[in-house]
């Protein structure tokens, strides 16, 4: 079981929260031309790193927020939590 | 405000559990909280105003996780950023949310009929939470709320008092979660308080 330190209510356990995935995708612009390529990245391809890892977290149960959380894909040990409108 | 309250049909009025020969100072209560007003206010993103001066009956906003502000008649829970419950035995507390939380700023609305309430007194209530909640209890005092789960059901604790003045803190917690979720989230207290003896009120 993680403790994640939301950047709004403090430490809390990880069932209250919901994960949501690599933190660096991004989505293409809208209405630009995407060929499938760019598309299929975008939705299936991710890279997976044996290390440090830029999430998104959901404090789901607490106060409904979305924020960015760095963490070891080895060790599970978390550096840093910030707000979504900062850089990890 | 009369309403068909949500676990009117499975509440019971009576001892249950290990109540043998207990005093019932050292029960614990268990009862449903009704007819209460529940008015959830979001401060829009873009919003400018200062929020310092902002008062609903007398009571400040408060401005930080935890927090709760409350006097004998309301309760403004801090139930994320820029986003507040207000539980209130007051008639017209829309009409003064409405006077301070003006449309252009604030989104109100009144969710009084989508909650069920728990209240759950006594020596043993930080006990009973702590099967199936994740919280840290410790620090967890008066005016206190926080958002978390029980068993899975996404719950709002909210500790309206504790008597830590005596031998043995007797502590009071509102438990509010969603209507549907009530029923279940009653048995799985019901179920935790077993092993102390509890009084249905
Ligand atoms: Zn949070």
């Amino acid at each position: 079981m993680l403790e994640i330190k939301c950047p709004y209510c403090g430490k809390r356990s990880q069932n209250e929260f919901s994960y949501g995935g690599d933190a660096t995708v991004k989505r293409p612009d809208l209405e630009k031309e995407v060929s499938d390529k760019e598309w299929d990245d975008f939705l299936y391809y991710r890279k997976n790193p044996r290390g440090e890892h830029s999430e998104l977290w959901h404090h789901v149960a607490g106060c409904r927020q979305w924020f960015k959380v760095l963490r070891s894909t080895i060790t599970h040990e978390i550096f840093k939590t910030v707000k979504m409108n900062e850089e990890l | 405000m009369t309403a068909i309250s949500p676990l009117q049909s499975i509440h019971k009025k009576s001892l249950f559990g290990d109540h043998h020969k207990k005093n019932e100072d050292d029960l614990l209560h268990i009862k449903e909280i009704k007819n209460l007003y529940i008015i959830q206010i979001v401060f829009y993103k873009n919003s400018q105003i200062k929020l310092d001066n902002i008062k609903i009956q007398n009571l400040e906003i408060p401005l930080h996780n935890l927090q709760v502000s409350s006097n004998a008649n309301t309760r403004i829970l801090w139930n994320g950023p820029n986003t507040w419950l207000v539980v209130s035995k007051k008639e017209d507390i829309m009409q003064s949310i409405k006077e301070t939380c003006d449309d252009e700023n604030f989104a109100v609305t009144d969710i009084s009929h989508s909650r069920a309430i728990i209240q759950i007194k006594g020596p043993q209530a930080k006990e009973v939470l702590k099967k199936g909640s994740p919280l840290n209890f410790n620090d967890f005092n008066k005016n206190t709320c926080a958002g978390s789960v029980f068993h899975g059901i996404n719950i709002v604790i909210d500790c309206i008092d504790d008597q830590s003045n005596t031998l043995l803190s007797t502590d009071s917690f509102n438990l509010l979660t969603l209507r549907s979720f009530g029923e279940s989230l009653y048995h799985h207290i019901t179920d935790a308080s077993l092993e102390f003896g509890y009084l249905g009120t």
